[in-house]
């Protein structure tokens, strides 16, 4: 280390932070300071669209309106559901293409790319094109469908019933590639030796699947869906696009309902309490996310 | 059992299968995004009818109606103008309307493309300097640093959108570039350092070291020698970048309005004479998709690595 002292300009200290200030600062004033005022909001009775009202402090008043809310407790159900179907969906279809594609035929780099694209592409957007495939009248989806089985008529979006599923079928197309490409990693990660040995040791495929493939697997299918999980946790742009939350509150989000409250009621202290309930939540999925990230890492 | 091959390569009878079920998902998956293409080619009554025509007559009318806005006139009205002088105006006036003038969406595009650009600059510069901070230096609390700077990726968008928006209302950039490029610099840096961190872990230190032992300082070894040498890393996280800051909406459509809009809160609101002009939208769609399309299979070697944060590196 003491090298160093023999270079010249400036010492790797002043470097350092030279070099780390301008993100540190940068993200304390569009981020930390955000939150913090948010949180200072949340203790208030402020309307954001009242300009020159003082706002007054309500210490905890907020938080238990919040917490009390049975409508909050229904959109934090919906959210929910929405995160099971789609987690589990994306894990089972995710980790199957991705065990197809182990197989290394010809031409599956190319075909790789190909299933990749919808995840890369604008989630609104995408919500966008999907209320056309899902037009009664008109829309491709429904043709298909009842070309398979004539249920008659039938409306994803604007039936209360089936509006869940249309966004979990969106989410689902978008974002299966994502489990995939990460389960990809996984299998490919595992050393041959490993098989090799069970071949000697007579284990039959099922077993080698089981007790190699499967353990291996498992932290990248983890981590995929954690991620997954924060994402659609904050699930915004392609519900908004798709469905707007509704038909009534059926597909309302956390996310939308928060937005609903803040940007169209402008209960600005009442929705931050709800903002800052919500970011506890996803700190504490990112805490696990994290770990099990470097768990990787150290693989 | 065939004992010439490796246990381990998979029968060609498997693979066979596995070939065909890929292939067939691929097929399905890609179905919504020709479709959406395929409409952008049709012409609005083609896009309506029932059932969907998949083999229609090509008609430039949704790409028409995307840049122009239009107003019905009478026949009388109609008859009484000059001959058209262009392809684009016939076709207007063949559905008896006249083209009033050009549309919003090559300002919305063009906003996209300035607010992109600016916030992958920013980002990927910022980005690289703390990167090679984290990547070379023994930065007190270094995990604690980088983990915060993880976390401000996990931010629900609208959960720091109301006190941004009074932020940005006192200081007066609502509504404006700058104040939408800081946003998208800020947003892109997480995953600009942890992105750009694992790259430079991978260059070699005694690269720069050897160059200042011949004389250079620290800052000229990391823009002569460590920066090139990260080139491809930089490109690739410059156009994941440029993909979020392309993609973002909940900012856009809660922060802009008129001024500095970007296209994804622009492009459901393309309305056509009785409800959506879905040829149009199909057209605003293909050609804000078509770049990004083209990007991923650049980044095609490197994509892994960027959606999981650099977690992931085969």
């Amino acid at each position: 280390m003491n090298v160093k002292k023999k270079f010249k300009g400036l010492s790797d200290k002043a470097v350092g932070w030279l070099f780390i200030g301008p993100t540190v600062l940068l993200l304390l004033a569009i981020n930390i300071y955000p939150l913090i005022y948010a949180i200072k909001m949340s203790f208030t009775n402020f309307y954001a669209n009242k300009i020159g009202r003082v706002p007054e402090f309500v210490g905890l008043k907020n938080y238990i309106k919040v917490l009390n809310k049975e409508a909050i407790w229904e959109k934090m159900q919906v959210t929910a559901s929405f995160m099971f179907w789609t987690l589990l969906l994306q894990a089972v279809i995710g980790l199957g293409l991705a065990l197809l594609l182990n197989r290394k035929f010809k031409g599956n780099e190319l075909l790789t790319t190909l299933i990749v694209l919808p995840m890369m592409l604008s989630p609104a957007v995408v919500g966008v094109f999907w209320t056309y495939l899902y037009n009664p009248q008109v829309g491709l989806f429904n043709y298909v469908i009842n070309f398979f089985h004539d249920f008659g008529s039938f409306d994803m979006i604007g039936s209360s019933v089936l509006a869940p599923w249309s966004i979990v079928i969106v989410d689902t197309w978008m974002w299966t590639p994502f489990t995939m490409l990460i389960c990809l990693a996984g299998l490919r990660s595992v050393p041959n030796y490993l098989y090799e040995a069970a071949e000697v040791d007579r284990a039959n495929k099922w077993q080698q699947f089981l007790y190699i493939t499967l353990p291996s697997v498992l932290p990248f299918l983890l981590l995929a869906l954690l991620f997954r999980g924060i994402e659609n946790f904050k699930m915004f742009d392609m519900v908004v696009e798709l469905t707007s939350g509704g038909p009534g509150s059926a597909t309302e989000l956390a996310s939308i309902s928060l937005k609903r409250e803040a940007f169209e009621k402008w209960k600005t202290g009442y929705s931050s309490a709800f903002a800052v309930i919500l970011f506890v939540t996803i700190f504490g999925f990112g805490n696990v996310y994290v770990k099990v990230m470097n768990k990787i890492k150290e693989r | 059992m065939d004992t010439s091959r490796s246990y381990l390569e998979p029968s060609s009878f498997s693979k066979k299968i596995a070939a065909a079920i890929i292939i067939v998902y691929t097929v399905i998956t890609l179905i919504p995004i020709s479709w959406m293409v395929m409409t952008s080619f049709k012409n609005v009554d083609s896009a309506i009818s029932y059932p969907p025509e998949v083999l229609f007559e090509p008609s430039l009318e949704g790409y028409v109606n995307l840049f122009t806005n239009r107003s019905r006139q009478s026949v009388e009205y109609l008859d009484s103008l000059p001959a058209p002088e262009t392809w684009y105006e016939e076709l207007v006036r063949s559905r008896e309307m006249v083209i009033t003038g050009p549309s919003k969406f090559l300002g919305r595009y063009s906003n996209s493309m300035i607010i992109g650009f600016g916030s992958t600059f920013a980002s990927v510069f910022l980005g690289a300097l703390a990167a090679y901070a984290f990547s070379r230096f023994r930065v007190p609390l270094k995990d604690d640093l980088l983990f915060f700077i993880l976390s401000t990726r996990m931010f629900p968008p609208i959960a720091v959108a109301v006190p941004i928006f009074i932020m940005y209302r006192k200081l007066g950039l609502g509504d404006t570039h700058v104040g939408m490029i800081i946003l998208y610099t800020v947003v892109n840096l997480s995953l600009a350092v942890w992105l750009l961190k694992g790259f430079m872990d991978e260059i070699p230190k005694e690269y720069e070291e050897a160059a200042m032992i011949d004389g250079y300082t620290r800052l000229q070894a990391f823009f002569k020698v460590v920066l090139p040498q990260a080139m491809t890393g930089i490109a690739a996280t410059a156009i994941f970048c440029m993909i979020f800051s392309w993609n973002e909406y909940a900012f856009a459509v809660l922060l802009t309005q008129f001024n500095a809009q970007t296209a994804p809160p622009f492009i459901p609101t393309i309305i056509g004479e009785g409800g959506l002009d879905w040829p149009a939208i199909g057209a605003g769609t293909t050609l804000f998709l078509l770049p990004v399309m083209i990007f991923t299979i650049i980044l095609r070697k490197h994509l892994l690595r960027g959606i999981t944060f650099g977690a992931v590196r085969k």
